[in-house]
């Protein structure tokens, strides 16, 4: 992996969009990245990981995006071309110091990657980011595929240095999840070490500078304006059928593929738009003042579109524009949509007739599920079983993870979800107004250290009586496997020094905190049963660690190092159908017959054992013993 | 060179984006531009997988339904689900398993009813099972160069991506996947020419 973005100049080589990225700002010289890992953004500093040695910059995972964005910060303000990376609600946690960092500039290149996610392929919302641009006077250069991805990083970090300003580099899941060949350039020498020039006036955003910061930020965006016209990425392909269509970043190459297909690429002009914010106007004018009618073409909200409408507006010029009445807002783009959209604006029949192939069989929807072997499915098991037998109503204030699968049957616990760390934040409030019941927040590891921490202090400090059950498997796991603070090690495989959970929890004033381990369902019941106990009686929240390493980290670790992991059987004997462990416990090992009896997949068990233990006609027995060194595996 | 769109599509695990980064990397060793788009975050956790494959004069990443010349697949249910990408001259290429989507007393169909289904729609169907090529490869894991083989092996590639600089692309794996893998192209390629009655 590392070796392809560190070929040799002139290698074309195949690359995810957030690879390219990665490349482009190795190439631009980068000297520092930090990030929180979130999809679709992961790939970016990941990948930057990987080279971290080679290159001697400094890479890092960051507790989460406001604190990746200030340490970047920092460094840029320093000297060091430097980089945070992190996906579109991660904006909204580093919202504060981006604002700032608008105002007091940069000294040396600040990119804020922002990977967008409309169809919220793995995230709550499909905010359009390039709002914050606007919102923020920073420029937001958007890429329409890997390898205008790499170059305009590149030219990003060029540009920010230049302009001493930071700038947004708005990537969306199809960009940052598209492959494809990229060429590789020259790369600069990388510059990870600065120094901090002190200016008190131009970086302490008190008031008083603060006013005078904010008329220099005017000017320099006015100087951003024109600075934009010349970037070569923005360029008007010009025809003369009087029909314009402007494509703002991927939707460059939905509407070429569309025009292509339409056979209209010699009749209609396209004006390609990397910078959406500020908008180059000069190029815009040049369109709407040559054509009849034009089109915008857009992800998400008509922020082009508004603008096009107002440089018509200040201009008098009554060119038809057209957008979000032929462009879906709600949903990524595909070339589907834009094909119809184009079809639509310039007469053209639709090409795709879809086979008439009637399908008449139900086809059973296969949503996402916890893995054979998870600690979290373990968990939820027996929590729901605590709460049962303790005769308490709970909400389940919930979290983002792999455990927000909890919210699907059969455990459906979940019941709030709105961000990260909201479990407990949420949680303060249901406590103080819904006294009948409890609210159990459910957060990872990874949730906890990120957004988790405050909520925890505020419930001591408020008094509010929660129970908090921290899914602790050892590692960011959602987004692929990233360390965190409490894991002991690096992205590079390097140990760290270890905060750990419980002693955060202590250290900011709980008092009943207590470890378990999901596998054990007994003693994992019995040990939430007592935090529950106490939250009714004492009023005051508890803290429950769950810990057990990420199945998939220790099925990955027992097949490199060929180590037997155990395999269960179910004795159809003694099994009587009654579908506890593949309905209640719901683990896809464990497959359904046809006379409703249980049968576990080999290909799938992952040994844990957990449903042997909830079986209650002990129909399910070990097959296989696993390695002594499989146990060791987990802690 | 006009555009070749692909559909690969299965289960979260399967080995569908290294199939596509695989026909992807063997594009870019024979300057055939390509782009892929694939799935990532929480479809990987068993959910269903659509990885789209563009090669020749293409500046988008996805597949629009009709536009498929190809739809391969290591999963019947799957393949069932992604039947609106196909267009009348689709060729589908699928593994008949079926695995069971992780839902509490869900109804599943039979394997049987799935192909009598598929076979119904009237498109192309070629049946590769990949799986059973894979096993006797020397591993499952290879499924997904299984169905490889036998799109090579269809002709559909030609004039895209070759035989060899596939293999070249599988000699750069790492070293105890590479000969399964390679096995595992060859089976799928023989069982499609002898589908084809060229063997």
């Amino acid at each position: 992996m590392p070796s392809r973005i560190l070929g040799r100049p002139g290698e074309k080589v195949l690359l995810l969009g957030n690879e390219a990225i990665a490349r482009g700002a190795v190439e631009a010289g980068l000297g520092w990245a930090s990030a929180y890992p979130g999809t679709p953004s992961t790939e970016i500093v990941e990948t930057l990981h990987s080279v971290s040695k080679d290159l001697g910059i400094h890479v890092e995972w960051s507790v989460n995006e406001k604190v990746a964005l200030e340490a970047a910060y920092a460094a840029a303000i320093s000297g060091v071309r430097s980089l945070a990376a992190m996906k579109h609600v991660g904006v909204n946690v580093a919202a504060d110091p981006l604002m700032s960092s608008a105002y007091t500039g940069v000294e040396e290149s600040l990119v804020v990657v922002s990977a967008d996610d409309p169809g919220m392929w793995s995230s709550q919302n499909e905010q359009d980011n390039r709002w914050y641009g606007l919102h923020a006077f920073i420029p937001v250069f958007e890429p329409y595929s890997p390898a205008e991805a790499k170059d305009l990083t590149r030219d990003a970090f060029e540009f920010s240095s230049r302009m001493h300003h930071p700038v947004i580099l708005r990537s969306t899941t199809r960009l940052s999840h598209t492959r494809g060949p990229v060429t590789l350039r020259e790369a600069k020498p990388p510059v990870a070490k600065g120094s901090f020039k002190k200016n008190v006036q131009r970086w302490t955003v008190i008031p008083a500078h603060a006013r005078r910061l904010r008329v220099e930020l005017l000017e320099r965006w006015g100087r951003i304006e024109e600075e934009v016209e010349k970037l070569p990425y923005n360029r008007l392909e010009k025809h003369s059928g009087g029909q314009a269509i402007i494509a703002s970043g991927i939707a460059y190459g939905y509407v070429v593929d569309a025009l292509n297909y339409l056979s209209l690429r010699d009749t209609v002009s396209v004006l390609k738009l990397s910078t959406t914010v500020p908008i180059p106007r000069k190029l815009v004018l040049d369109v709407l003042s040559s054509h009849e009618s034009v089109l915008v073409v857009e992800e998400l909200e008509p922020v082009v579109e508004t603008w096009v409408k107002r440089i018509a507006y200040e201009e008098k010029l009554n060119t038809t524009i057209r957008g979000k009445d032929l462009v879906n807002r709600i949903g990524e783009l595909t070339l589907e949509t834009v094909t119809r959209a184009v079809a639509g604006f310039t007469g053209a029949e639709y090409p795709w007739k879809p086979a008439e192939a009637e399908i008449t069989l139900p086809i059973p929807p296969r949503p996402p599920t916890l893995c054979p072997g998870c600690p979290h499915r373990a968990l939820f098991y027996a929590l729901k079983r605590a709460v049962n037998r303790s005769r308490v109503k709970a909400i389940y204030s919930g979290d983002i993870g792999c455990y927000s699968l909890g919210v699907m049957p059969p455990f459906e616990m979940q019941d709030a979800l709105i961000e990260m760390g909201g479990s407990i934040g949420m949680a303060n409030g249901f406590a103080h107004v819904d006294e009948d019941k409890m609210p159990v927040a459910i957060i990872g590891d990874s949730t906890f250290f990120h957004a988790g921490v405050p909520g925890l202090i505020n419930a001591v400090y408020n008094k509010s009586p929660m129970l908090v059950v921290v899914l602790d498997n050892r590692v960011t796991a959602m987004t692929g496997h990233q360390p965190h603070p409490g894991t002991g090690f690096y992205a590079t495989g390097e140990p760290a020094p270890m905060v750990k959970i419980e002693d955060v929890a202590r250290g900011v004033g709980v008092k009943h905190v207590a470890t378990i381990d999901p596998f054990n369902l007994k003693d994992s019941e019995k040990k939430l049963m007592d935090a529950i106990r106490y939250v009714a009686e004492e009023k005051k929240p508890a803290v429950v660690v769950a810990r057990r390493a990420c199945t998939l980290l220790i099925d990955a670790a027992a097949r490199r190092r060929g180590i037997t992991e155990p395999l269960y059987i179910v004795d159809q004997d003694k099994c009587t159908g009654c579908g506890i462990c593949y309905n209640a416990f719901s683990c896809p090992a464990i497959i359904p017959l046809k006379n409703g009896k249980a049968e576990i997949d080999p290909a799938l068990c992952t040994g844990c054992g957990v449903c042997a233990e909830i079986c209650p006609f002990n129909a399910i027995r070990l097959a296989r013993k696993g390695d002594p060194e499989w146990e060791k595996l987990w802690f | 060179m006009k555009a070749l769109n692909m559909v690969l599509t299965g289960v979260g695990g399967q080995g569908l984006i290294t199939l596509a980064a695989t026909i992807g990397r063997a594009a870019v060793l024979e300057g055939t531009h390509v782009l892929i788009a694939e799935t990532h975050g929480l479809s990987q956790r068993g959910g269903s997988v659509e990885v789209y494959v563009r090669l020749g004069e293409v500046n988008s990443p996805l597949v629009p339904p009709g536009g498929a010349d190809i739809i391969a697949s290591l999963e019947i249910i799957e393949t069932l689900r992604n039947l609106r990408f196909a267009g009348l001259s689709t060729t589908i290429m699928t593994d008949e398993r079926l695995i069971r989507p992780n839902i509490p007393g869900i109804s599943v169909p039979e394997v049987e009813e799935a192909l009598k289904q598929l076979r119904s729609t009237g498109l192309r169907v070629m049946l590769i099972p990949a799986y059973r090529l894979a096993e006797k490869a020397g591993s499952i894991i290879a499924a997904n160069m299984a169905l490889l083989g036998g799109m090579l092996a269809s002709g559909l590639l030609e004039g895209y991506i070759t035989r060899s600089s596939v293999e070249k692309v599988i000699s750069e794996m790492p070293a105890r996947w590479r000969e399964v893998n390679l096995k595992a192209l060859d089976l799928g390629y023989a069982h499609v020419e002898a589908l084809l009655g060229r063997r």
